[in-house]
């Protein structure tokens, strides 16, 4: 019987059969019904009675076997119920009558081991459970990478399932199983009403048992913490065991420390095959090959390879490997490096010689454009809107106080932030520094140690605050952070004004060579200033949040395929997109401007994607699911097409046999 | 007046004219009852001469050869062959079976019984026409001489289908009432559910010189029939269902083959002549080519 039900699938219910059933006796009766001899008068039947002697034996049955025609319309009748059996072999049978279809669209179904596409493998042979299906069988198609998306839900109707299969489109996602799961199983656990034990427990609804069935390569992350429950889950790999794959799995560029105007490149390529290879790895800038390198890398290991690069300013980085292999999303590693922006600072307060001194270097210049303003400014209406819609990126207060603090990082030299976070502590004379935070990239290659200062107040920052210098009578310097920004408070003048209205000097720190490369640390950390650097990558599916540098009410992204996105801000001058679907370097332009404000790259970069090898069993929280069938099996080879063929040649020789009186 | 319509339907003017150069001829030679115009197996008058003898003392001094006692001074006497008639009987089956096909297997068998019995009046044979199962009541008519022709021509249009005795019996009865030896010709499609070697038996007892002309349709021969079919026989009902496929009419023509062949042989191994003919076949043609070469005609 069970070999039987692997051979045919049942199309009809058990009524549709009885009407089918019933056509055969009807063509008979028919038959005989028509069978009303046509009497002719012959002068004897005498030679008839002796030609048909012989055959008055079994008259019956000798009628059906002379009739030919009637022999080929019960024919015709059985090749249409074995038709509509439909006998297949080498097919896994669908189990249950409700069927949950997960379809693995992540990046790594795109491989071409399984032609044509992996993605394209799992649909057919989920179009093929869909077509085991029975009648009052329901399915439910879900197709998953890192998200879930429920493509159909349980319905009965297989054409609009097998539609709705085919128009699952490949990602270049990571894979995670979790979503879907949740997903399904949401429809086949229900939820209790109350936790376990309580004696109000209630059963929400009917728990319905379905068959689960996964059709992936099997590169996911062990989904924790769930439990299948009423589900059922069957797992079908994708793709073959021995598909070879090379990718690049790191690709960063970098500014030497060393050698502010050179760059360096890195790259970590990932051997996912059986066998060593020796691979070029191509490097491209803007569009142009700047370097290759021959790298080997062994089987199931990873090679690094660094490309050093001098007079990088800027511009459009492609890692390639010549490695024509299964999977070539993971071939192309994307990397840009802005252009540098010069930070726009505010300084506002007195007149301060030390810091204009500071502030004019050549370096300075490079990096930011530095405005000085007096601190009437501060309640100039243009300026508070300016500043409160982020206007600049760094404001230091000098010896003076916002009302507000402004959308942009600020120091304050001889203050404190305004509001309640912030407070100065005792007045300190000649206080001696007890320790500085080197780590801190502030105070980096600073010596502070032997800073002579007169007068000074301790600084206390709000939670999370830290301290850069700390004297006997508390902290000098601290940093603290505020909605995104880093105020720095300094607790003691540079220059102070002394009883005569003189302006004296209040500390050595300005004539010390540690002043110049402290401002140019709060220029780079806080100003966000320096030279060309690195765009983000993120992963595919992966949402970016953007910053404009001017104020702006839109930004416009435009992907690597030329498709162009307007945002709209969203809160504090931060625009969030969420289209990387694909690889590449995306652009990024702010308000109106034809100008590329800058880039950003979508990689892949996902070692668990490109390892193509199947897995042999997923893990579901402590179940363990073994792949049920060899992907190679799984596709039901149907024989009815060929039937029904069949029995349109008996249909055609049937009308021959009927016109032309042919009897054998 | 009909008389004449009838003669042209049965037989022409041009058969006739064809037919009266024939004559009808025996295998056996036969003692008629009256002179006729046949060689005799008896020694007579006639002018064909036999042999000579010599004279015995009162033999017919008529008959002495003068010429040869001139020679050789001895008396001999010519002897002639002796002319006598012949006894020529024509039955026809009219049974109900008769009258199928187009032109009807009875008005064939009429045409036929009637050029044969013309040729037999013209040489003055006793000719008689008879239909199977005829009663008593209405005997045929004895004809004799050409102008019984048109009584032979009435009496045959007068034969109406229909009258359905078994073959035996049929001859049977014509047995008892006709004891005359001379040739016998039996016109009938031979298709009697009895069988036809009892009727053919009863004839060979009376050592008549049987010529037995079996007469089949093309309808017979080559039915073209097809679909499923019940058969009635027009003679007694009987039904015969056949679905027509082509093994089925080829198992036909066997069994048709097996009954021609099998009337043929038991004639001939009796001494009797069978001749198939089909209705397609002019009765000229038959009279002149077939039965000629079957010396029943001269």
């Amino acid at each position: 019987m069970s070999v039987l039900q692997g051979l045919f699938t049942n199309t009809l219910l058990w009524w549709q059969w009885l009407i089918l059933a019933a056509v055969p006796p009807l063509i008979v009766l028919l038959y005989f019904l028509k069978l009303k001899r046509r009497p002719i008068e012959v002068p004897s039947t005498y030679l008839w009675s002796r030609t048909i002697e012989d055959l008055h034996v079994n008259s019956i049955w000798q009628r059906l076997r002379q009739s030919l025609l009637l022999f080929l319309q019960l024919l015709l009748v059985a090749l249409i119920m074995l038709a509509l059996l439909r006998p297949g072999w080498q097919g896994t049978r669908l189990e249950g009558t409700r069927v949950i279809l997960l379809v693995d669209a992540s990046a790594s179904m795109r491989a071409i081991d399984d032609q044509p596409s992996r993605l394209d493998e799992a649909k057919k042979q989920a179009v093929s459970l869909v077509d085991q299906m029975k009648p009052g069988d329901v399915a439910m198609v879900i197709s998953f990478s890192d998200t879930a998306r429920i493509e159909q839900s349980f319905t009965e109707n297989r054409r609009l399932l097998i539609d709705r299969i085919q128009q699952i489109e490949p990602t270049i996602h990571t894979t995670n199983l979790e979503e879907a799961l949740r997903a399904a199983a949401g429809l086949a656990n229900t939820g209790r009403a109350s936790t376990k034990g309580d004696e109000q427990d209630v059963q929400v609804a009917d728990a319905l048992p379905a068959t689960l069935y996964i059709l992936s390569d099997g590169g996911m992350r062990t989904v924790p913490d769930f439990a299948l429950g009423n589900l059922e889950a069957k797992y079908l790999p994708i793709g073959t065991a021995t598909a070879a794959n090379l990718a690049i799995v790191a690709f960063s560029v970098d500014r030497n420390p060393e050698f502010p105007d050179r760059a360096q490149v890195f790259g970590r390529v990932e051997n996912h095959g059986e066998e060593e290879q020796a691979v070029e790895v191509s490097l491209f800038h803007n569009g142009q090959l700047r370097d290759a390198q021959q790298t080997t890398v062994p089987a199931h290991a990873s090679s690094g390879v660094k490309f050093d690069l001098s007079d990088l300013d800027a511009g459009l980085l492609r890692l390639e490997l010549a490695a024509p292999d299964a999977l070539a999303e993971d071939n192309i590693a994307y990397a840009a490096m802005n252009r540098p922006r010069p930070a726009r600072v505010l300084i506002a307060g007195p007149d301060n010689d030390a810091l204009r001194v500071a502030l004019r270097t050549d370096e300075v210049a490079k990096m930011a454009t530095v405005e000085f303003a007096d601190e009437s400014l501060l309640t100039d209406p243009a300026h508070q809107e300016n500043a409160a819609t982020g206007g600049y990126d760094l404001i230091i207060y000098d010896r003076c106080q916002p009302a507000k603090s402004p959308l942009a990082n600020t120091v304050y030299i001889g203050r404190i932030p305004p509001g309640d976070a912030w407070s100065l502590g005792e007045p300190l004379t000649g206080p001696d520094i007890l320790d500085v935070d080197r780590a801190h990239p502030l105070m980096q290659l600073l010596e502070v140690n032997k800073l002579q200062i007169a007068e000074a107040r301790s600084v206390k920052g709000p939670a999370g605050s830290g301290v850069l210098v700390d004297s006997v009578g508390g902290p000098l310097i601290m940093i603290g952070p505020r909605q995104g920004f880093e105020d720095l408070a300094i607790g003691f003048e540079l220059i102070t004004t002394n009883a005569q209205g003189q302006q004296v000097g209040n500390t050595d720190w300005p004539r010390l060579y540690a002043f110049p490369l402290f401002v140019q640390n709060v220029l780079q950390y806080l100003g966000g200033a320096g030279g060309a650097t690195a765009a983000p990558s993120v992963k595919p599916g992966t949402p970016v949040t953007l910053r404009a540098e001017t104020p702006v009410d839109t930004m416009r992204i435009v992907s690597p395929a030329g498709k162009s996105t307007t945002l709209q801000r969203e809160g504090q001058n931060t625009f969030v997109y969420s289209l990387t679907d694909e690889l590449g370097i995306y652009e990024v332009y702010e308000g109106s401007g034809q100008q590329v404000a800058r880039h950003f790259t979508v990689n892949l970069f996902d070692s668990r994607e490109s390892n193509l090898a199947p897995a042999e069993s997923i893990k579901l929280s402590n179940t363990e699911v073994k792949g049920t069938t060899s992907a190679t099996t799984v596709t039901r080879k149907e024989l009815w097409r060929w039937i029904v063929l069949l029995g349109l040649g008996v249909l055609a020789f049937e009308w021959y046999v009927y016109n032309r009186r042919v009897y054998f | 007046m009909t008389a004449t319509t009838n003669v042209s339907n049965l037989l022409s003017p041009e058969l006739l004219h064809q037919l009266e150069h024939l004559e009808l001829v025996t295998r056996k030679v036969f003692r008629g009852h009256l002179k006729g115009e046949r060689r005799s197996k008896r020694k007579g008058q006639s002018v064909e001469f036999a042999d000579f003898r010599n004279y015995v003392a009162g033999d017919d001094l008529r008959f002495i050869d003068w010429n040869l006692y001139a020679r050789l001074d001895k008396l001999f006497l010519k002897l002639f062959l002796e002319e006598e008639d012949l006894h020529f009987y024509a039955l026809i089956d009219a049974s109900q079976s008769m009258d199928f096909g187009q032109p009807t297997k009875l008005l064939y068998a009429k045409q036929l019984a009637g050029a044969l019995g013309f040729i037999g009046l013209c040489r003055a044979d006793r000719v008689k026409i008879e239909v199977l199962g005829a009663s008593r009541q209405q005997p045929s008519p004895v004809l004799r001489g050409r102008r019984s022709l048109w009584r032979m021509l009435e009496y045959l249009d007068g034969i109406q289908p229909g009258v359905n005795v078994p073959l035996a019996e049929g001859v049977k009865s014509f047995c008892l009432r006709n004891s005359g030896k001379g040739i016998l010709v039996l016109i009938t499609d031979l298709m009697d559910k009895g069988g036809y070697e009892t009727a053919l038996r009863f004839l060979l007892a009376q050592h008549l010189d049987v010529y037995v002309i079996q007469v089949l349709s093309p309808e017979e021969l080559r039915p073209e029939l097809q679909g499923d079919l019940k058969l009635v026989d027009c003679e007694d009902a009987d039904m015969a269902e056949i679905t027509v496929s082509r093994p089925l009419m080829e198992r036909y023509q066997k069994t048709l083959a097996a009954f021609i062949n099998g009337a043929r042989e038991y004639c001939v191994r009796r001494g009797m002549s069978h001749l198939l003919a089909s209705t397609e076949t002019p009765v000229e043609q038959l009279v002149a080519n077939y039965l000629r070469q079957r010396g029943l005609v001269r």
